[in-house]
């Protein structure tokens, strides 16, 4: 169920201007993540974990869209891990997920990787 | 687990906490393993609500995929992160922000998301360049603010629904430099 206020909490009130209040995502743990992704990341400003709370917004709504065309190719109504997996093997964009969706290699025809654990 | 790091005399608790787990090492990884597997995740349920929001009402999402999504988009956070600051590194800055973001983004193939995020992020500039003139003693009110941001985010998100939003209120767009002062001076 849609909230009130958890789309436009981002917006009005406190939420962009105040850059605290509601936001789709926890701005706190993307600027964790983003941290966590290399040494060399020392300093973030403010508003780029604003911009990747809408940039993981778009990225999620695309991988799920894609995937779901996986889901309907297939007949069924639950999108299921295997829907991600192939809506990533099929999308250039997406290729630096393959090691993390096929792990073994199983879907991926040109996958030599050794499995990472 | 503590190790009595620095301590000389190590308390009851430690020294019987450190004899039970005598693989210690394993113990305190899986301990560390679960504290950071929460941290470098966003959470599932908001993953799921987006991803939910863009689908048929009908549709269902297996937990598993939802799991998927949620180290997708970490990964996601990760590449393009890297990318910028590598960015920020051969310019010689210190700092990553939101044109590096955004700079990375077009550079790693999301051409589709640079536009919207560039706008999203001119929006948020000019918000917070607002309320600082704002802060500096204007005694206007915040409606600009709310009328900005709603428009930002219906211009640069795909599938913005506004129904539940608050009725827009009827700001003028020139409040914002207008003094509003209540003069209760008596006037003849």
């Amino acid at each position: 169920m849609r909230q009130a206020g958890m789309y436009s909490g981002i917006l009005s009130g406190g939420g962009i201007s105040g850059r605290t209040g509601p936001h789709l995502l926890p701005l706190a743990r993307i600027k964790k993540i983003m941290k966590k992704s290399s040494v060399d990341v020392k300093m973030i400003s403010g508003e780029a974990p604003l911009v990747f709370s809408k940039a993981c917004e778009l990225f999620i709504e695309e991988l799920t869209k894609r995937s779901w065309n996986m889901t309907i190719h297939g007949k069924r109504r639950t999108l299921h891990k295997e829907d991600v997996a192939s809506a990533v093997a099929t999308t250039d964009v997406f290729d630096f997920l393959i090691d993390l969706v096929h792990p073994n290699g199983n879907d991926v025809n040109e996958d030599d990787h050794v499995p990472e654990n | 687990m503590v190790h009595n790091i620095g301590s000389n005399y190590p308390n009851r608790e430690e020294v019987l906490n450190f004899s039970t787990y005598d693989a210690t090492t394993s113990a305190s990884q899986q301990d560390l393993g679960v504290i950071n597997e929460q941290d470098r995740l966003l959470p599932i349920a908001n993953v799921g609500r987006i991803m939910k929001q863009i689908l048929p009402p009908n549709a269902k999402i297996s937990k598993e995929a939802k799991e998927t999504m949620q180290e997708c988009v970490s990964e996601f956070i990760s590449f393009v992160t890297g990318e910028a600051s590598d960015h920020c590194r051969k310019e010689k800055r210190k700092t990553v922000n939101g044109d590096d973001v955004c700079w990375a983004m077009l550079n790693l193939g999301f051409d589709d998301y640079a536009e919207p995020l560039k706008k999203y992020l001119h929006k948020i500039r000019e918000i917070d360049g607002e309320r600082a003139n704002q802060n500096k003693g204007a005694s206007s009110s915040s409606n600009d603010d709310k009328d900005h941001t709603r428009n930002l985010h219906q211009e640069t998100s795909s599938n913005y629904r506004s129904a539940g939003n608050q009725v827009p209120r009827k700001g003028t767009s020139s409040n914002l430099f207008k003094f509003n002062v209540i003069d209760k001076r008596n006037r003849f």
